[in-house]
This record gives structure tokens, sequence and C-alpha cells, in this order.
């Protein structure tokens, strides 16, 4: 109880709230940081998942190694990239990009794959070629399993860009680093709930914009399915 | 496959002579006694440890070294139990960790060694006369910045601290021996502070990008010349008196035994020891022969 009490005082303190160590400045650096590293893994990730899942091939090589690299802890990849690049948020960056890829890579090769084969053979058959069939059949219906990966890639980036505190970087981290080096739990615990609320916002606002790009008929025409894909992540 | 344990026990046969010889031939014919000496887990410690140790050992002691054991939660304990005789402590430090975290310790070395005492000797054991090489927390400036604003010491900061950024371990702004109590000592106002680490990797990098002018270090941190850093001096004795000295049990603290440790620690400087860090840290030599070498340049060995 004398714990959540002095967490919930932490929060009321209007001193917190303001200044460049305050919960406004630390979430914008927070999820600037989260959404480059998402940015530029989708960059990389996304048009090498869709190919590969497109033709069909070289799929299992792929994944494969991108799940090598999730094995890599970001935590090794960030001190190895400090070493190189010394402080600043490229080192972040890297180990958060590196994070982001593997969901998105599998996830959209899987989305690609799980494109009902009648339905390609339809679009080839109505005369579509090849790069028509991909952007205006394949992938409107892989939406819902790309998007899917997205958001596994954001949120784990969002709770994981704690670690930019480690080599004196800012976000919601620092709460957690200074709250430990400071014994101050109340500040400690505070960053980790505001961490969780930020992966849950997250979630939850990339939810709204898969529902915006999923079109309307295919939203209708494929909802027991999509939900089934969705909620069972294939990451 | 098979060859490997064979090897193995080659290379620990080997390895376990060796040993017995130099244990046979460091106690000479008839030792005095055998006294083990623990160590913190950095550089320093082992150096120190090895002075120590080699000035008993050429007495006539057997000396075994526990070394690297870990923090002062480790060690400490390990002498309170019996397990090490002696290890190489700071005064301030050891009286805060004696003592509870009273906040008793001071700049004044004397003093803080006496109160030391006071609690050591409950617990059979004793700090002998500290040395005059100190391992204290410290702020330093990049050269540039010491000429630029013409600093030597910390009360050159006030006029200017309000231009520079601090850097240091998370803890800093609440611990007393840095933020507050560069504002309240010196009265230094930083234009801001960034959590870095206690003078390592992290505050290297932060002085290398500019990101800091002023950064916490310790004063026999070997690569600071190096790194182009210049320590600005204490002059109102704001860091308390963390010189070296030897935590001893009083079973084993003859009066020969603190003679032989007593004058180590006489000959010791904050210089020389930040020379020998320097050797162990950047020129990865061992810290045995370092602290060999110190002792032959002191004429321990037949002088």
């Amino acid at each position: 109880m004398s714990v959540l009490a002095s967490v919930w005082q932490w929060f009321a303190d209007p001193s917190h709230w303001q200044g460049e160590n305050g919960v406004p400045t630390r979430i914008v650096e927070h999820v600037q940081l989260s959404a480059e590293s998402v940015l530029i893994g989708a960059v990389i990730a996304l048009p090498l998942g869709i190919a590969l899942g497109h033709y069909g091939r070289f799929g299992n090589l792929a994944i494969n190694i991108s799940n090598v690299g999730r094995s890599v802890p970001s935590f090794a990849i960030l001190v190895v990239a400090f070493q190189i690049f010394g402080l600043g948020d490229l080192p972040v960056i890297l180990a958060l990009t590196a994070l982001a890829i593997p969901p998105m890579v599998t996830n959209s090769y899987v989305a690609l794959r799980e494109v009902d084969p009648d339905v390609r053979d339809a679009a080839r058959g109505m005369g579509y070629r090849e790069l028509a069939q991909l952007f205006r059949v394949e992938l409107p219906l892989a939406v819902p399993l790309l998007m899917a990966g997205i958001r596994t890639s954001a949120v784990q980036v969002v709770a994981t860009a704690t670690l930019a505190a480690l080599i004196a970087g800012g976000g919601l981290g620092r709460y957690i680093i200074d709250g430990f080096g400071q014994q101050n739990y109340p500040m400690m615990i505070s960053g980790a709930i505001l961490v969780a609320l930020l992966a849950l916002a997250t979630e939850v606002s990339l939810s709204a914009v898969e529902r915006l790009l999923v079109p309307r008929g295919i939203r209708l025409l494929m909802a027991p399915k999509m939900r089934r894909a969705t909620s069972f992540k294939v990451a | 496959m098979n060859r490997r344990p064979i090897w193995l026990i080659t290379v620990l046969a080997a390895a376990a002579t060796l040993a017995a010889a130099c244990g046979s031939s460091g106690g000479g014919s008839a030792s005095k006694g055998t006294i083990t000496i623990g160590g913190f887990d950095f550089a320093e410690s082992s150096v120190l440890s090895q002075l120590y140790g080699q000035a008993l050992a050429r007495d006539g002691y057997t000396v075994n070294y526990k070394l690297r054991l870990g923090n002062r939660e480790v060690v400490a304990p390990a002498l309170k139990a019996g397990q090490i005789d002696m290890y190489a402590g700071y005064s301030a430090t050891e009286l805060e960790y004696y003592n509870g975290k009273l906040g008793e310790a001071s700049s004044d070395v004397t003093a803080t060694t006496a109160k030391l005492n006071l609690r050591l000797q409950p617990l059979q054991l004793e700090a002998l006369t500290p040395s005059a090489a100190v391992d204290q927390n410290a702020f330093a400036v990049p050269k540039a910045i010491a000429q630029k604003y013409n600093l030597t010491k910390l009360s050159d900061l006030a006029a200017v601290g309000s231009q520079l950024v601090l850097g240091g371990p998370a803890e800093c702004p609440t611990r007393p021996f840095c933020q507050p109590g560069l504002e309240k000592t010196y009265g230094i106002h930083f234009k801001s502070f960034k959590a870095l680490d206690a003078d390592g990797p992290l505050t290297r990098a932060a002085f290398a990008n500019g990101s800091i002018q002023v950064g916490l270090v310790f004063t026999t941190d070997s690569d600071l010349g190096k790194l182009g850093l210049v320590v600005l001096q204490d002059d109102k004795h704001l860091e308390n008196a963390d010189n070296v000295v030897p935590i001893i049990r009083t079973k084993v603290a003859t009066d020969e035994v603190k003679t032989v440790l007593n004058r180590i620690s006489a000959n010791l400087t904050t210089e020389e020891l930040i020379t020998m860090n320097g050797q162990v840290e950047l020129l990865h030599q061992d810290p045995d022969a370092v602290a060999r070498a110190f002792l032959q340049q002191h004429k321990y060995f037949g002088g």
C-alpha cells in the first residue's frame, strides 16, 4: 500500500510533469526513438517479407536468419554500437531496429503466403499483371497479418527503448535507471508504469490504423478468419 | 576429444608443481606465520594487495592472496569471519561501511581513521596508519575548458558553472559528495546534469563528444592525462578522506607486521598509485610485477 501511495505521490507532483526531465519530454523522446526504429525496420523488413511471400521462395531461410537476429540481445547490440559510434541516439536506434525487423519479416512473409491460391489464380485469369496482382489483390488481403507484425514490433520496441537510458540517452528508461541509482523506487516504478502504458497505447492506436487500412469489403468478408489470424500472431 | 583430459591433467600438474615451488621459495626457510590478503575487484586493489603482501613476504611471512573477491560487502565480512587477515581499504569509505552510513567521515584523514578504529575495535580489527595516497571522487574538465575559463580548483567553477554541463552517475543529483555538495560548499550551479556512470566509458564518451564539460572521476584514475582531462583541486574539502589504509585483524597485527605495512603506506603517494594503476590498466602488466618494481625502486629488496 505504501508503495502504491508513494508512486501515486510521484505522479501527483507537478514538478515531475515539466522541464527537460518531465514526463512529457521523456514520452516525446521515447516515442521518437521508437518510431524512428520501427520506421527504419519497416523499410527494410516489409519489402523483404512481401517479396519473399509473393514469390514463395527462400522463405524459411529469411525467417531463420531474422530469428537469429532476434536471439541476439538488444543490450549486446547497444553496447557494441556504443563502442563504435559513441554517445547518442544512433546505437539505440540500431539495437531497436534489429529488434523490430524479425516480427515484420516473418509476418509479412506469412501474410502473403496465406493469400488463398485460388484468389491468385483468379487474379491471373482476369489478366492482372504481376505488380497489379500484388498491390491490388494480395496486399489488401494481407493487411491484417502485416499489421499484426508491425504491432508486435512496435510494442516490443517501445518496451525495449528503456535501454537508451543505459547509454545516457533519454526516454522513459531515464526514470528507471535514475530511480535505481538514486534508490528512488517510486520514480523507478512510475517509469515502468509509464512504459507499460505507452506500449498499450501503441497497441491500441496501431489497431485503429489497421482498421482504417483494411478495405471494408475484405474486413466483412474475412471477419472471422482475420480475427483468428491477428490474435494468433505468427511471429 | 580423447586428448583433452590428458592435456588438462598435464597443465594442472605443471601449475601445481609451480605453485608448490613458489610457495616454498616465498616462505623461505622459517616462515614467521601465514597472512592472507583479500582484495576488491578492481585493478588498484590488486596492486595495493601485492605491495603490502610482497613487503610482508620479504620480511619472512608466508602470504596468501585472495584478490578480486568482490565489493566491500563481500570483502569485509570475509575479514570479520577470519577468511582473510587484511585488505587495503580507504579510510572514509571503510568508516561509513563499518558505522552503517552515519555520515561521520570527513575530509580530515586523521579524525576519520580515529573514528574508524573505534568502530573496528569491537570486531577485533584495526586500521593502520593511512597512506598519503588518496583514491577519492574528484571533478575533471577538459584542458581546453580549463584554459578558456582559467580553472585550477573547484571554487573557480562557481563563476562559470551556469555555462557548463555536469556529468556523473545517476545518483549524483542526490548525493552530498556530488551535485548538492558542489552547490552548497562551492556555490556552483550547473547549466544541467547528465546521468552517465562513475568515471566509466559513458563519462569518457560524453567528454569526447562535448556533451559534458565537468565530470566525476577518481583521483587515482590512470588515463585522465591521456584523455586530456584536468582534475580540479578540492580546495574547500568537499570530498571525504579516502586515503589508502590497511584494515587488519588485531590478532595478526604484531608490531613487526605493522612496521612493514606502515613503511609501505608511508612511501606511497597518489601519483605513484596512478602510475601503477596505469601500468596494470593501460599497459596490461601483472599487478604483482608492478608492485615488485615499486618495491625494488624503494629498495625493499636487498636495500
